[in-house]
């Protein structure tokens, strides 16, 4: 179901980059129809409570601060809100910065019945808890206004719930192999390779030119190494390999590859956070990291000698044998925005205004733009569309299948197994089949 | 003295009382009872709770990782008492005697003491760091390269790297301890002196035993806190490589993370009921000294 849904919003991705770019001006003066301005005159002639002398002031604990790729023009949006609604609707930014953090927030928050305005949450299994707390707006009659329209595909599908739309869908994630095209070549490697034979061979090669091959990374939630598993299990064990639950001998097999690849990264590998394993591509360690869009603004900014002109994304190498294809992407809602209930009309009003101002086509596109991150939000990215997120675009459309990353298709418990295991498996402690094992074991308790 | 109380000095007491009884009860009795009540439940923390009886607690004691963060816990607090305080007693010791620059050492000691946890262990991670941090480089710089290690990404050591990062932050119980020292009459020394005692007899048999009893309050408070601590793990390892630097708080921390809070408060009751334990045992052991004194009290007179 997550397969299908991700690859017609991808299907409609292509659509929206292509033929939406030829329509151009039409389409984005069809989806601002829809605008703030407009919608919002609508429902205050339907909604006499709506104080206009009172200022409304939402509460925004955001992600998308400090060092997030998106943190600077999402900065400059609610700035422009906030001053074209001057008196009307205050945003208040609280900003956290450390993922984990916000995310223990946010729940606490929820479990409490103090939930903030708005807030963002990763799609999954932590999502369909939110949805079924009756702790957040049913955003169906505004959605039925028009504003669905606005999303991908089967985008507000997945944040239904008992038939009503509990979360605004936001932002889409792909996470191909970003790779230092400029080390590959002083390797000798001049493509990249298109199967895991070829990748190690390529693999050895940079190892003989002195350059670490890869990023990998067992600290916090082992993210990097997360996405190559998840790569792996599905290129070995096909799109439908979850549904096998963990007997899938796809896990062990991913597993043992797991266990060749970090052979070929840095020595502090185990124990590294996402921060190092980036900084280790960044400063070019290493000549491959796996992730996704939201980096290549860390790329541009942070990149050593200019490196963002050497980078260049590709679909993961495919298992010779396995029952995945070549190009299949991994493709996920990265981001929902979730509205907590509110008593005052007049304050769901200003909620309801934010959220499709900041889902505007335009606004979107102006945050895609800056920071490289995708969205379930149609825009038209015109002849503008950055280098790189290009390329994710156009092999994410051509692939025979998307699905979600690891993290997102098991329980939250086995996730936060996945990087002791990893580096159990790593460190010798435990085989592929005992690796896979303990993720079984956490899967049941 | 002995009067009895009016019915004005009781409603008097009773007021008094009544804020500290209140949220005593509001963020102790409360919680815990909670916590107890939910630890025999299955709940995600959102939805509806729903009785499982003993079976959080059966499978958390069928957790390997939850044994070793027993383990652990047991380990860190250990060496808190029979390490750390040893330690912070000896300089003590050796401050009191008001050697030159006292007040500089005294200070330096004291001094990790003020920085916040997240912060030194951060600190610390930087000097582990196996690429770039300070203790590969000088194990490198003086030809111990065979000794470089990535600290606390190996299973062998980060378990002690983490000891290791505080247990010389000694400067709390140093200054407890000195305090205690500063109480010790001079005229016990000087009569020591006139026996003929040096240096060593009058640490050894003045200063030891009249400082014993803040030595084994501090062995109790840095047992007892070996049993919660948590963020400098949490922020170091995060219970890895492989679950060899988990503790309990952490344990706990990542059941909540997964919405198993029933298994989250199940493993809490457990760190509690460890932690009334620790206690107890300890003030049975020292009780036991403390009663050997005071009847050698008693016998010489020195106690009516």
């Amino acid at each position: 179901m997550k397969k299908k849904l991700v690859k017609m919003m991808a299907i409609t991705m292509l659509a929206v980059f292509t033929l939406v770019g030829c329509a151009g001006n039409n389409a984005t003066k069809t989806d601002s129809s829809a605008t703030p301005a407009k919608t919002d005159t609508a429902k205050k002639e339907d909604a006499p409570k709506v104080d206009a002398a009172k200022e409304y002031v939402i509460n925004f604990p955001s992600i998308w601060v400090g060092k997030d790729s998106k943190a600077n023009m999402m900065n400059t949006l609610i700035e422009e809100f906030n001053q074209a609604n001057a008196g009307k609707i205050k945003i208040v930014v609280e900003e956290i910065a450390d993922y984990d953090a916000y995310t223990d927030k946010m729940r606490t928050n929820i479990a409490a019945g103090t939930v903030p305005d708005i807030f963002t949450f990763k799609h999954g299994a932590q999502a369909d808890l939110y949805f079924k707390s009756g702790k957040l707006m049913d955003l169906t009659p505004y959605m039925n206004e028009g504003w669905k329209d606005q999303f991908l595909g089967d985008a507000i599908n997945a944040v239904t719930f008992d038939s009503k739309v509990m979360a605004v869908p936001y932002e889409f994630g792909v996470t191909p192999v970003m790779y230092n095209k400029a080390l590959f070549e002083k390797a000798g490697v001049m493509e990249f390779p298109k199967n895991y034979d070829e990748f190690f061979a390529a693999c050895d090669k940079l190892k003989a030119a002195g350059i670490t091959p890869m990023s990998q990374m067992t600290g916090a939630n082992a993210w990097t190494s997360m996405l190559w598993y998840s790569q792996l299990v599905h290129s070995i064990g096909g799109p439908d390999v979850y549904k096998n639950g963990f007997d899938d001998p796809a896990f062990v097999e991913a597993a043992r590859v797991m266990q060749k690849m970090f052979k070929y990264t840095t020595d502090d590998a185990v124990g590294a956070t996402a921060a190092v394993a980036g900084g280790h591509f960044l400063t070019g360690e290493t000549a491959m990291l796996m992730n996704g869009p939201w980096f290549i603004g860390r790329i541009k900014t942070e990149g050593a000698n200019n490196m963002y002109e050497s980078v260049e994304a590709a679909p993961a190498p495919y298992y010779a044998g396995g029952k995945g294809q070549p190009g299949g992407y991994i493709g996920f809602i990265q981001a929902d925005i979730g509205v907590a209930k509110q008593d005052d009309p007049g304050k769901e009003e200003a909620v309801i205004k934010f959220l499709k101002y900041i889902t505007e086509p335009e606004n979107v596109k102006r945050v895609s733009l800056d920071s490289g991150a995708l969205f379930v939000v149609k825009f038209d990215l015109g002849n503008e569309v950055e280098r790189l997120q290009g390329q994710m675009n156009a092999q994410l459309n051509a692939a025979p299948y998307a699905i979600p990353h690891f993290e997102a298709s098991v329980k939250p418990g086995v996730a936060s197994e996945f990087p002791q295991a990893l580096s159990g498996m790593i460190l010798g402690e435990l085989t592929p089949e005992q690796f896979v094992e303990q993720l079984k074991a956490a899967d049941q308790m | 003295m002995g009067s009895r109380l009016t019915r004005h000095d009781k409603i008097g007491i009773a007021l008094f009382l009544i804020p500290a009884i209140t949220l005593f009860i509001a963020f102790f009795v409360y919680p815990v009872g909670f916590v107890i009540v939910t630890s025999f439940m299955k709940w995600d923390g959102i939805g509806e709770a729903e009785f499982v009886g003993i079976k959080n607690f059966s499978t958390i004691l069928g957790d390997k990782v939850f044994i070793r963060a027993i383990q652990n816990n047991i380990w860190w607090s250990l060496s808190g008492g029979f390490i750390h305080v040893p330690m912070a007693a000896l300089v003590a010791m050796v401050l009191s005697k008001k050697p030159k620059g006292w007040k500089f050492f005294r200070t330096v000691y004291f001094f990790p003491n003020i920085i916040s946890v997240v912060a030194l262990a951060m600190m610390w991670m930087a000097i582990y760091n196996n690429q770039y941090g300070a203790l590969n480089a000088i194990l490198g710089k003086i030809g111990l390269q065979s000794l470089q290690n990535n600290w606390l990404g190996q299973l062998g050591s980060a378990f002690p790297a983490l000891i290791i990062h505080w247990i010389f932050n000694i400067g709390y119980f140093m200054v407890i301890i000195l305090a205690q020292i500063s109480t010790i009459p001079q005229d016990y020394y000087e009569a020591a002196e006139i026996d003929g005692a040096d240096g060593i007899k009058k640490d050894i048999f003045i200063t030891l035993p009249l400082i014993k009893g803040a030595i084994l309050t501090c062995m109790t408070l840095s047992m007892v806190s070996g049993l919660k601590h948590f963020e400098s793990v949490f922020v170091m390892t995060n219970g890895g490589p492989a679950n060899r630097t988990m503790m309990l708080t952490l344990y706990v921390y990542n059941q909540l993370r997964n919405f198993r809070y029933g298994l989250a408060n199940a493993a809490a009751v457990v760190l509690i009921i460890i932690g009334i334990c620790a206690i107890v045992g300890l003030n049975r052991l020292f009780s036991i000294d403390f009663k050997k004194i005071g009847r050698k009290k008693i016998s010489t007179g020195g106690v009516k």
